[in-house]
C-alpha cells in the first residue's frame, strides 16, 4: 500500500513537471523577444497557403487571451476568456494530436522529421551509454578494490581527466585523427549505398557508429568511473562489510553479494540525471559527425534558424528526460527495501 | 561510546583555517589544480604583455598568412583569418574565464540563497523551493539555454545571464542538505537555547560550516559554466565580438580546418579549455577529500604481515580445565604517514572451555583494537607486531588469509555492537545467517539450511515471521538478538562479544545478558565480553581482563578483582563506577585522560594519573607480575611488596 | 503559584505528529511524547528525571526550554507563566534557565573558540558592555567549571580539549549568564566512567555555591545517587514514581521502578540478587495501551489495571506512584 502511494506520487510529480515544461515551452517562444512565430508568419521562405494554414492552426489569429464579454464563459480579472479560445490551449491540444508545426526549412511537418532523427539518436545514445556504463563502473569498480594502489590513482586521474574533456572538442581531435586513418568523415551511412545488401549496411553504420560512440564511451564514462569508485569506496567501509568479512566470506563473496547491490544505487540514479546530460552531449557529438539524429537537428536548426524544430526537439528532449527520471525513481525504489517505508 | 581526543599541548592554538591550509598542501591533487589555475589566470590578466600579436587588428595579413603551420613567427600557426593562434588563445582565456566566474557567480548567489532559506526555514517554504529546484534540475540544461540564446541576442551578458540562471540547482541541493545537516546539530539547538536569533545562527553557525561544500560546489558549477559557454560558442551561438576558445573552434571546424589540416587551429583552443576545467576538477577533488574526507582505508583492503615472533611463557596454569583460546605476549601497531601508534602491548590471557572472560577499559584502551587481531580483522593500517595466537592448535597470528577465512565464524565468531549498519540493509535477516551457514557448511539442502535459521531465530526469541524482513525493521534489541543468533549459527567454540548492549536500554540490556548467559551454558561456549561496564562485568564474568592504553593493568578471576584489586587503576575504577546497593556513595574520579596512542610514555602509561605513582612508573614500563592464583598484575608497586 | 517553587509544571503535554501530515488521511497519528507530567522543583533543589529512551524526558526538557512548543498544560517558572511565549518574549527568560546537552563533541561549534563559545551567551542576551568586562565574565565562568587558568583555554578550538573539558566549556557556557536553573540532559552519558563523576561533583558543587536548581535527565540511576534531593522515574510520557532520592532507590513501590532498579547491574560479584526482567520492548508512543500503560508488561498487573489509568497515588509525604496497587 505504500509503495502504491509511493509511485503514485512519482508519478503525478511527472505529470506536474511536464506540464511545466510545456508551459515553459509555450512561453519562450512566445514571449521572448523577437517572437519568432508571429516573425516565422512572416518569414520568406514560408509558401503563402502555410504561412495562412499555420496562423490558423496556431491560432495566431486569436489572442493570447481575449476579452470578450458575449461569447466567453470565464472571467479572469477585467477579461472574460474562453478558455477553448486562447493560443495556450490551441497550443495542447496540437500537441495533444501530435501536431508539432512545421519547419520553416523543409515546410514539412517538424513531427515527421523528430520521428525519424529520433531512431539515430537512439542508436548512438544507447551504444555510448551502454560502452560508457559497462567501462566506467568496471574501471570504478577496480579503483576502488584496490584503493589506494597505482590502479586506483591512474583509474582516478583517467575519470578526472576526461570529465574535463569538452565533448565537442573530442569529438574534432578524433575524427581529425580518424579521417587520416580511414574512418568516415561523418555522416550514418556512406552515401549512394542505400540499396545496398543489408549486412554491407550494417556494417557500414558500424563503421560511421566508432568515432562518435568512441567520443561519447570516453566522456560519459568519467562520471560513471568517479561515482563508482566513492560510492564503493563508501560501502566498503561500513560495518556489515566488516561483518560480512568476519562471518569468513572471501573477498569475491563480499563484492558479489554485499557490495555490489549497494555502491550501485547511486549509479541508478546517476544514469537517469545523465540523460538529460548525455542529450546535450549528443548534440555536440552528432554537430560535430554530423550524424542524422535529434541533435544534430537542433544543430541544423541553429544554423537556419529553424524555429519550430528548435521548439519541437526541445519539447521531445525535456519530456523524454523527464519520463527517464520517472523510470531511474521507480527502479530505485525497487532496488532499495528502506524507501517504501520512508 | 565515548572517545577521548587530542592532548594538550602548550603550543600555537590551530585554527581550522591553518590546519586547512596544512592538509591542502599535502594534497597533491589539489595543489596541482591550483596551480594550473593560477597559471592561466595570469595569463589572462597579463594578456596584452604575453601575446606576441594583436587579435583584433588585420593589418598586414594577407590571404597567404590563413592556416599557416607553427613557425617562429606564429608559434601555433595561424587561423582561417590568418591570425595568430597563440594570441587569439591567450586573449581568449579572458572572454571564457570572465563567462565561466560571472556566470558561475550568479548560479551559486541564487542556489546559495535558495538553499539556506529552504533549508533553514523549513516546512511549506522549503517545499515549494525544493520541487521547483528539483523540477528546473530533471530539465536537460543545455537544450534549454540552446532554445533561449537563439531566440535572444548571443551578446556575452546575455550569455553569461542565461547560463548563471539555469546553472543554480545543484548548489541549491548542497547547500539546503548542508543547511540541514547543520541545523540538526546539537551546537545550533544550544544557540537556540542561548536564545539566539535566526540571524545571528545563520550568521554564525550555519554559513561558516556549509561555507566549504559550497566552494567544492562553486568550483564545479564554474568548470560547468566554461564548458556550457564553450559548447554554446562552438554552436555558433557565441558572442561574434568576443572570441572565446569556443568561438575560436566554431571558427577552425565551420572554416575548413579539418580539411585544411590545421590541427594547430583545433587542439589549441580545445586545450585551453581542458586546462583550466582540469585544474578545477583536480582542485575541486582534492578540496572535497579534505573537506568531506572519506576513511583511509576500507575492510578489504590487504592487512599486513605479521611480525614472527618467539613467544614466551608469561603465565602458568590456572586451572585444569582445558584452554581453548592461549593468546601470548599480543603486541599491535598501527602504522601510517610515518608513525607508529603501539596501540596493544604485550598482552596475554587464556580462555578456557565455558568461561566467561570480561575485557575491561575505557576509551583507547585497545580492547576492541585486541579483538579485532583475534579474528585477523585489522584495518589495513593494523600489524600484529609481535605475539601467539593459539587456537585449536594453529597460531592464528600467522595464518595466511584464506586460512584464516576457514577459522572465522566456524571456530570463533564475532557479536558486534549491533549499529545499524552491522547488518546489511538491503538483505533480509534469515538471508545473512544462513549466508554464514552456507559458507562454512557448503552443499547442505536449502531446507535443512532455512531450519537451522528458524532454529537460530527462535533460540534468540525472534519470531519466525521475522526471518524475512530487513535489518531496519527490527528495533535496537532484535537486532542484537539477531547479530545472536547469526553468530552462533555454526557451533563456534568461542564467541567475542563487543560491547553488545552499549547502545541499548537497561532493560533490554538485561534481557541479552540474560540471554547470552542462557547460551553459555546451554552450548558450552566460552566467551569474551568486551564492555566498558563494571557491574556487567561483575554479574557474569569469571574472569576479568583489565586493560589501559593498551597494557594489561590486571588479569584475575571475578572475585579478586572486586574484592582484592592490586593496580591502581582498577582501584580507582571502582571507586568511580556507581553501586546502586550504596546510593549514597560519593563517586570519584580520575584526573587527566588516557593517552595518544602515537605519543606514548616511556614508563607505565597510567602513571601521569595514578596517584600512587613515584619516580621508578614514569621512566620503567613495568612487567607483569603474577600474585598466587593465577593474579596478574602490570604494575611495580605489586613488586616491591613481594 | 507560590514563591518557593521556583519551577511548576501542570498537566504538561507535548504531542508530535506521527509522520508527515498527508493529504488524505482520516485520522492523525501522534507520538505521546510528554502525556500529562505535574513537577513542582525548589530553589537549589535537585531532582533526577530518570528512564529509558522514548520515556519523554528529553522532550520534556525541550518543552520546559521552549525549545519545542507544549501542546497542553502551563509552565511557571519563577511565577512567571512561560508556556506559550515568543521567542522574544522568552529571551529574558533563557538567561535564567539554560540546558547541557549530552553530546560535548557536537555541542560545540568547531568553527569556535573557547572564548567565543563562552561570549556568545552574553553578545545574545547584550549584557556586560564592553570587552574587557565581558570577558571577565568568561573568565570567570570558565574557572567556576573548573577549567583553570582559563587564558590557557580561551584561545583553543573545541578538537583540541578532551571530553570532559569540552563538557565543561558547555558548562561554562550556561554558567555564564548566571541562571537560577539547569536542565542537563544526560550530561556524562558519553563520556568515560573515570571522569564522569568530574562532571557530576561539578554540578554539585554549584548547586551549593550559586544555589543553582539542577534537573538532571539520565537513563543511568547509578549516577544520581549522591548528587540528586528527589528522582522521578519516566515511563512513556508520564512520571510513574517520585520521592526522594533514598526513597526511590531503595524502596520503590511502583513495578516499572522495581523492574528497573532490580536489573542495573552492580559492581559486586558476590550480590546475587532477584532481577526482575521485563519481557518485550517499551511499546510505542503513538498507541498508547489502554487503562495503565505499563500494565501489558507489567509482572503484577490485575484486571483493574486494563481499564483504570492511574494517576499519582500518595505512599508517603514525598513518595508518590502511580500504581493501582497502592489504591487498594
Amino acid at each position: 500500500m505504500k509503495r502504491y502511494r509511493y509511485l503514485l506520487k512519482k508519478v503525478s510529480w511527472s505529470a506536474f513537471t511536464i506540464l511545466f515544461v510545456l508551459i515553459l515551452n509555450f512561453f519562450l517562444f512566445r514571449v521572448l523577444p523577437g517572437d519568432p512565430v508571429k516573425a516565422g508568419t512572416h518569414d520568406p521562405r514560408f509558401k503563402k497557403e502555410n504561412q495562412e494554414a499555420m496562423r490558423v492552426r496556431f491560432g495566431l489569429d486569436k489572442p493570447v487571451i481575449n476579452c470578450f464579454e458575449t461569447l466567453n464563459p470565464i472571467k479572469v480579472g477585467d477579461c472574460w476568456i474562453n478558455p477553448f479560445e486562447t493560443q495556450f490551449f490551441i497550443y495542447i491540444r496540437n500537441l495533444v494530436q501530435g501536431e508539432l508545426g512545421i519547419s520553416y526549412h523543409t515546410n514539412g511537418p517538424v513531427a515527421d522529421i523528430l520521428v525519424e532523427r529520433l531512431w539515430n539518436t537512439l542508436l548512438l545514445i544507447g551504444a555510448g551509454q551502454i560502452l560508457s556504463i559497462i567501462v566506467g563502473i568496471l574501471f570504478g569498480l577496480f579503483a576502488a578494490w584496490k584503493a589506494r594502489t597505482v590502479i586506483d590513482y591512474s583509474a582516478l586521474i583517467t575519470g578526472l581527466v576526461t570529465w574535463s574533456l569538452p565533448t565537442f572538442w573530442l569529438g574534432i581531435i578524433l575524427l581529425f585523427w580518424g579521417s587520416g586513418h580511414g574512418f568516415p568523415i561523418g555522416g550514418r551511412i556512406t552515401p549512394g549505398t542505400s540499396s545496398y545488401p543489408l549486412s554491407y549496411q550494417i556494417a557500414d553504420i558500424a563503421k560511421h557508429m566508432v568515432l562518435p560512440t568512441l567520443t561519447y564511451t570516453i566522456v560519459y564514462m568519467g562520471e560513471y568511473l568517479l561515482v563508482m569508485r566513492s560510492s564503493l569506496m563508501d560501502v566498503l567501509s561500513e560495518d556489515y562489510i566488516l561483518t560480512a568479512k568476519a562471518k569468513g566470506l572471501s573477498t569475491f563473496q563480499i563484492l558479489k553479494d554485499h557490495a555490489l547491490k549497494n555502491a550501485m544505487l547511486p549509479i541508478v540514479t546517476i544514469i537517469a540525471i545523465n540523460l538529460g546530460f548525455t542529450v546535450a552531449g549528443a548534440i555536440q557529438i552528432e554537430a560535430v559527425f554530423s550524424w542524422p539524429g535529434l541533435g544534430g537537428a537542433v544543430y541544423e536548426a541553429l544554423e537556419r534558424r529553424d524555429y519550430p524544430v528548435l521548439q519541437g526537439v526541445f519539447l521531445l528532449i525535456a519530456v523524454s528526460v523527464v519520463i527517464a527520471n520517472l523510470i531511474a525513481d521507480l527502479m530505485y525504489s525497487y532496488l532499495d527495501p528502506r524507501v517504501q517505508t520512508e | 561510546m565515548a572517545v577521548q581526543t587530542a592532548e594538550l599541548k602548550p603550543s600555537v592554538p590551530s585554527s581550522p583555517l591553518t590546519g586547512f591550509w596544512r592538509e591542502f598542501r599535502k594534497n597533491r591533487m589539489g595543489v596541482v589544480g591550483l596551480v594550473m589555475l593560477v597559471l592561466i589566470v595570469i595569463v589572462a590578466i597579463f594578456a596584452p604583455a604575453l601575446a606576441p600579436y594583436d587579435p583584433e587588428t588585420s593589418e598586414g595579413i594577407t590571404s597567404r598568412d590563413i592556416y599557416n603551420p607553427p613557425s617562429t613567427d606564429h608559434w601555433f600557426g595561424t587561423d582561417d583569418a590568418g591570425k595568430d593562434v597563440l594570441s587569439s588563445f591567450i586573449y581568449g582565456s579572458r572572454v571564457s574565464l570572465i563567462v565561466g566566474f560571472f556566470a558561475a557567480f550568479i548560479s551559486i548567489v541564487i542556489g546559495g540563497v535558495i538553499g539556506i532559506v529552504a533549508g533553514y526555514y523549513g516546512g511549506r517554504l522549503e517545499n515549494i523551493l525544493m520541487r521547483f529546484t528539483d523540477t528546473m534540475l530533471v530539465i536537460p540544461d543545455l537544450p534549454l539555454i540552446v532554445v533561449i540564446v537563439a531566440l535572444t541576442k548571443p551578446s556575452l551578458l546575455n550569455i553569461i545571464f542565461v547560463i548563471g540562471l539555469l546553472g543554480w540547482t545543484t548548489t541549491a541541493r548542497v547547500v539546503r542538505s548542508q543547511t540541514l545537516a547543520v541545523k540538526s546539530r546539537k551546537f545550533v539547538l544550544r544557540a537556540r537555547a542561548i536564545g539566539a536569533g535566526t540571524r545571528h545562527i545563520i550568521l554564525h553557525h550555519i554559513l561558516p560550516l556549509v561555507l566549504p561544500l559550497l566552494v567544492v560546489n562553486a568550483i564545479l558549477v564554474i568548470s560547468l559554466a566554461i564548458l556550457n559557454e564553450s559548447t554554446l560558442s562552438f554552436l555558433g551561438l557565441g558572442d561574434p565580438t568576443a572570441t572565446s576558445w569556443g568561438q575560436m573552434l566554431n571558427f577552425a571546424f565551420g572554416r575548413g580546418a579539418m580539411s585544411a589540416g590545421a590541427w594547430w587551429a583545433l587542439v589549441v583552443p580545445g586545450f585551453g579549455i581542458v586546462w583550466v576545467v582540469l585544474g578545477l576538477t583536480l582542485l575541486g577533488h582534492g578540496l572535497e577529500q579534505i573537506l568531506n574526507p572519506r576513511l583511509e582505508s576500507h575492510h578489504l583492503m590487504p592487512g599486513r604481515p605479521t611480525v614472527q615472533t618467539e613467544a614466551v611463557d608469561v603465565t602458568g596454569k590456572r586451572s585444569d580445565v582445558p584452554v581453548l583460546l592461549d593468546v601470548r605476549n599480543l603486541s599491535i601497531h598501527y602504522v601510517g604517514d610515518g608513525q607508529v601508534a603501539k596501540a596493544v602491548h604485550n598482552v596475554s590471557f587464556q580462555l578456557h572451555e565455558g568461561e566467561l572472560l570480561g575485557l575491561v577499559g575505557e576509551s583507547g584502551c585497545g580492547k576492541t583494537t585486541l579483538m579485532m587481531a583475534l579474528m585477523r580483522l585489522l584495518p589495513a593500517a593494523g600489524q600484529i607486531a609481535s605475539g601467539s595466537i593459539r587456537f585449536g592448535g594453529w597460531d592464528l597470528a600467522t595464518l595466511k588469509e584464506d586460512e584464516m577465512a576457514e577459522i572465522r565464524w566456524k571456530g570463533i565468531s564475532i557479536i558486534f555492537q549491533g549499529a545499524m549498519n552491522a547488518l546489511n540493509p538491503v538483505r533480509t535477516v534469515g538471508d545473512q545467517i544462513a549466508e554464514a551457514i552456507n559458507k562454512h557448511m557448503p552443499g547442505l539442502p536449502h531446507g535443512v539450511v532455512n531450519a537451522r535459521v528458524l532454529e537460530l531465530l527462535d533460540l534468540v526469541g525472534i519470531a519466525a515471521e521475522h526471518k524475512d524482513h530487513y535489518p531496519h525493521q527490527y528495533s535496537g534489541g532484535m537486532r542484537q538478538r539477531a547479530m545472536i543468533a547469526m553468530a552462533l549459527s555454526c557451533d563456534p567454540q568461542v564467541v567475542i562479544a563487543d560491547e553488545p548492549t552499549t547502545a541499548l536500554d537497561v532493560m533490554i540490556q538485561a534481557q541479552i545478558l540474560e540471554l547470552l548467559d542462557d547460551l553459555r551454558k546451554k552450548l558450552g561456549l566460552a566467551i569474551i565480553f568486551v564492555t566498558h561496564d563494571l557491574g556487567v562485568v561483575a554479574e557474569m564474568c569469571d574472569s576479568v581482563l583489565v586493560m589501559y592504553g593498551g597494557m594489561t593493568a590486571e588479569y584475575a578471576s571475578v572475585d579478586s578483582i572486586y574484592n582484592a584489586p592490586r593496580h591502581p587503576y582498577t582501584q580507582e575504577l571502582l571507586k568511580a563506577f556507581p553501586d546502586l546497593s550504596k546510593p549514597e556513595k560519593r563517586l570519584t574520579s580520575i584526573p587527566g585522560y588516557p593517552p595518544k596512542l602515537n605519543a606514548l610514555p616511556d614508563g607505565c602509561r597510567f602513571a601521569p594519573r595514578c596517584p600512587l605513582a613515584f619516580e621508578r612508573c614514569v621512566t620503567e614500563m613495568p612487567r607483569l607480575h603474577e600474585l598466587n592464583g593465577g593474579h596478574i598484575v602490570g604494575c611495580h608497586l605489586v613488586e616491591e611488596k613481594s | 503559584m507560590s514563591d518557593e517553587f521556583i519551577l511548576e509544571v501542570k498537566n504538561l503535554k507535548k504531542y508530535f505528529l506521527a509522520g508527515r501530515p498527508a493529504l488524505f488521511s482520516r485520522t492523525e497519528q501522534y507520538v505521546h511524547a510528554v502525556d500529562d507530567v505535574d513537577l513542582q522543583l525548589r530553589r537549589g533543589e535537585v531532582i533526577a528525571l530518570v528512564g529509558e529512551s522514548g520515556c519523554g524526558k528529553s522532550t520534556l526538557a525541550l518543552t520546559l526550554m521552549g525549545l519545542e512548543n507544549a501542546t497542553e498544560g502551563s509552565i511557571f517558572f519563577e511565577g512567571r507563566d512561560i508556556t506559550h511565549l515568543t521567542d522574544r518574549e522568552r529571551k529574558s527568560t533563557r538567561q535564567r534557565i539554560q540546558m547541557v546537552f549530552q553530546d560535548p563533541y557536537e555541542s560545540l561549534n568547531p568553527t569556535q573558540t573557547i572564548e567565543e563559545i563562552v561570549t556568545e551567551p552574553l553578545v545574545v542576551h547584550g549584557l556586560a558592555g564592553d570587552h574587557g568586562e565581558r570577558q571577565a565574565h568568561v573568565v570567570r565562568a570558565l574557572e567556576d567549571a573548573g577549567l583553570k587558568p582559563a587564558e590557557e583555554y580561551m584561545h583553543r578550538f573545541p578538537h583540541q580539549l578532551s571530553g570532559g573539558q569540552r563538557q565543561r566549556v558547555v558548562i561554562a557556557s550556561a554558567l555564564v549568564l548566571e541562571p537560577h536553573l539547569l536542565l542537563a540532559d544526560e550530561p556524562v552519558s558519553m563520556l568515560d566512567v573515570s571522569i564522569r563523576a568530574e562532571i557530576i561533583n561539578l554540578l554539585a558543587d554549584l548547586r551549593e555555591s550559586r544555589g543553582i536548581s539542577v534537573i538532571f535527565i539520565t537513563h543511568d540511576l547509578g549516577t544520581v545517587g549522591y548528587f540528586a534531593d528527589r528522582v522521578a522515574v519516566m515511563y512513556l510520557g508520564r512520571i510513574v514514581e517520585i520521592g526522594s532520592m533514598r526513597e526511590v532507590l531503595t524502596d520503590p513501590k511502583h513495578p516499572y521502578a522495581q523492574a528497573l532498579l532490580s536489573v542495573i547491574p552492580v559492581p559486586n560479584p558476590r550480590l546475587r540478587r532477584k532481577r526482575m526482567i521485563l519481557q518485550g520492548e517499551t511499546p510505542n508512543p503513538i498507541e498508547l495501551p489502554v487503562g495503565c500503560r505499563f500494565h501489558p508488561r507489567c509482572p503484577v498487573a490485575m484486571n483493574i489495571c486494563k481499564e483504570s489509568d492511574p494517576r499519582l497515588l500518595p505512599i508517603s509525604e514525598t513518595h508518590r506512584a502511580a500504581c493501582l496497587l497502592l489504591a487498594k
